[in-house]
């Protein structure tokens, strides 16, 4: 196997899907609607200068993906994870209440919106955008290519129905909804929790949410994507793992460091029992890598390894 | 075949053989793979002081109660007979003292504290010139540069990537690319301790727990929601074992707040391998000599 490749940010390359061919039909959770091309330049004029009595403040402040960490230190890092191209802030503010604070982050595609979206999804679903949540004093939505943020300094009623309202305008101006991942119609649908999804590209995140290695064993890049997902079946958990690679022999070498260093005691069927009694599985197809992470039984992530199988190859 | 590779890396699978994920938010730390300090026989003294005066409902400090509270908490720390006594215990007027201060907007550090920090230094000899109070430009900062010692003061608060913001993690300003060290959620901030820039100087350590920031929300990682009066300071000479005093009592906050358990998210990994990998201090509860002074309500720990 090759080393581990160190993480290089940088602009993401149009994939050509290995798999587009098993697309056609695609699940619900695919929307086809084309993106309209647009940019934070472009939805500027078109933001609310004032909504329910807050009014913007004297200048938006735009960043890129080097001074958003003059703007929100580390947590730009995020951002600059799924590709982001600008951030756009903006402040409302009225005489004797908080004040409001609008982050549009344009992430160069909706598919990347869509990724930082589902990055935290805590929080109560509500109907703005493609997909949104809020939670006391924050919303969070995506639209398009856009990931959109309103914040609130200090909770109160007015300003939170003037969030909600903020967001829907937001969400009006930001076009036509994106498409997501297409390699979300890989997962099987049975046990799925949809609302625990990630869809990502950097190791960081991963670790974020499932720590597996200090290094960057499963070779990922602005070039790939991954999705983490959540089963529940039966009484019994999982975790999933898909990451689909630009190159067979990528694929083949993330497969191998995982086996080296993480399943070395996995049986001819890639299956491993760890060390708290859970199972993990991996596999490769074509280069979509499978693995299942703690499953509760054997049984368990010897089908989710199959049924990843059968969705990739199409049965 | 191609060959393996010599370095050993460490899995999920490592947490996983010494329970370290098994028990989720609790601290415990890094397997045993690089174990430096965890032999210490010596515990490490920590002192947590609190007064309820220190901060008003606006959270705005009083000075005079803040720069008591500092006081004796040097003073007990070092187990001097008066707090000019303690001082000098640790500076002396030929030093080049570097206070490295947290500027971030939502949570700095107290200027009354900064104040207080310089006024004892120069108590004690330390020539004006130099002393330097610094956070985002000590790489250029000349004292900084020169310095032949630190005092490390900052607030507590989660934190997105390393789970919290610690006394250990405040020096990441001491490396040009801070985001070199944000991976597996900051697990290595313990190796900026070990330049040289750092090692051996730091004197004294002052972990703010004023008004601590114990869950954050959004691009800003900040809520005045999740943020509360615990009114109070933890100081020490090691910085390890100040943090980990530190995120019990944020652990046991959040516990509190959301009615059940509720680890800090990521784990602050760094704080444990700053023990039992970087060799810096002591993480582990039964190693640490916790003093407690002041205001004992609701003090979590």
């Amino acid at each position: 196997m090759t080393a581990p490749q160190a993480y290089s940010p940088g602009r993401r390359h149009t994939l050509i899907p290995c798999l587009l061919g098993l697309l056609v039909g695609a699940l619900p959770m695919t929307t086809t609607a084309t993106a309209q091309s647009t940019s934070v330049a472009e939805l500027q004029v078109r933001l609310p200068k004032e909504i329910s009595g807050w009014r913007a403040a004297k200048e938006d402040r735009i960043f890129d993906e080097r001074t958003i960490f003059s703007y929100i230190d580390g947590a730009g890092e995020l951002y600059r994870a799924y590709n982001m191209q600008n951030c756009l802030s903006r402040r409302y503010v009225k005489k004797g209440e908080t004040d409001i604070t609008l982050d549009v982050f344009d992430m160069g595609t909706s598919e990347d919106a869509f990724g930082v979206f589902t990055h935290d999804t805590d929080g109560d679903r509500i109907d703005i955008g493609q997909d949104a949540r809020y939670r006391p004093g924050w919303l969070s939505f995506w639209q398009n290519r856009f990931y959109v943020s309103i914040y609130l300094e200090e909770e109160s009623a007015a300003a939170e129905k003037a969030v909600k309202a903020l967001g829907k305008l937001v969400a009006s101006a930001a076009g036509e909804p994106g498409s997501r991942p297409q390699h979300l119609n890989l997962l099987p649908r049975a046990g799925l929790d949809a609302g625990n999804i990630r869809y990502l590209h950097h190791p960081i995140v991963l670790n974020y949410h499932y720590y597996l290695f200090d290094e960057n064993i499963l070779h990922l890049s602005p070039q790939t994507d991954a999705i983490l997902a959540s089963y529940h079946r039966s009484g019994e958990q999982a975790r999933l793992l898909l990451i689909s690679y630009p190159k067979t022999l990528t694929a083949r070498n993330a497969l191998a460091g995982f086996r080296e260093h993480y399943l070395p005691d996995a049986d001819s069927g890639g299956l491993a029992r760890l060390e708290n009694g859970k199972w993990s599985a991996v596999a490769l197809h074509d280069r979509l890598l499978t693995i299942v992470l703690e499953a509760d039984g054997r049984l368990l992530a010897k089908n989710l390894i199959r049924e990843a199988g059968q969705q990739a190859s199409g049965e | 075949m191609q060959p393996k590779s010599s370095k050993k890396v460490i899995t999920r699978r490592d947490f996983i053989k010494t329970g370290g994920y098994a028990a989720a938010g609790s601290l415990l730390g890094l397997p045993l793979l690089d174990r430096a300090a965890a032999q210490a026989a010596v515990k490490s003294r920590v002192v947590l002081i609190r007064d309820p005066d220190v901060v008003d409902s606006q959270g705005r400090v009083n000075e005079t109660v803040l720069e008591s509270m500092l006081d004796r908490a040097v003073t007990t720390l070092l187990g001097a007979p008066n707090p000019r006594s303690a001082w000098q215990q640790l500076f002396r007027p030929g030093d080049v003292v570097g206070i490295k201060s947290n500027v971030w907007y939502r949570l700095p550090t107290p200027e009354a504290l900064e104040k207080a920090l310089v006024f004892r230094l120069q108590q004690v000899g330390v020539n004006p010139n130099d002393i330097a109070v610094d956070d985002r430009d000590i790489l250029e900062n000349p004292v900084f540069m020169r310095s032949t010692a630190l005092i490390n003061v900052r607030p507590m608060r989660t934190h997105h990537w390393s789970g919290l913001g610690t006394l250990l993690k405040n020096y990441i300003m001491f490396v040009p690319a801070p985001w070199m060290y944000h991976g597996n959620a900051c697990e290595r901030l313990g190796a900026i301790w070990q330049k040289s820039q750092v090692t051996g100087k730091t004197r004294l350590n002052i972990l703010v727990m004023l008004t601590p920031l114990f869950h954050g929300i959004g691009p800003h990682h900040y809520s005045s929601r999740y943020v509360w009066p615990y009114a109070g300071l933890i100081v020490s000479t090691d910085p390890v074992a100040a943090d980990a005093t530190g995120a019990r009592i944020i652990e046991a906050k959040r516990n509190a707040f959301f009615g059940g358990s509720r680890p800090i998210s990521p784990l602050p990994l760094h704080i444990s391998a700053a023990d039992t990998r970087f060799g810096l201090g002591t993480s582990s509860p039964e190693r640490i000599e916790l003093i407690r002074m002041g205001w004992g309500d609701q003090i979590l720990i």
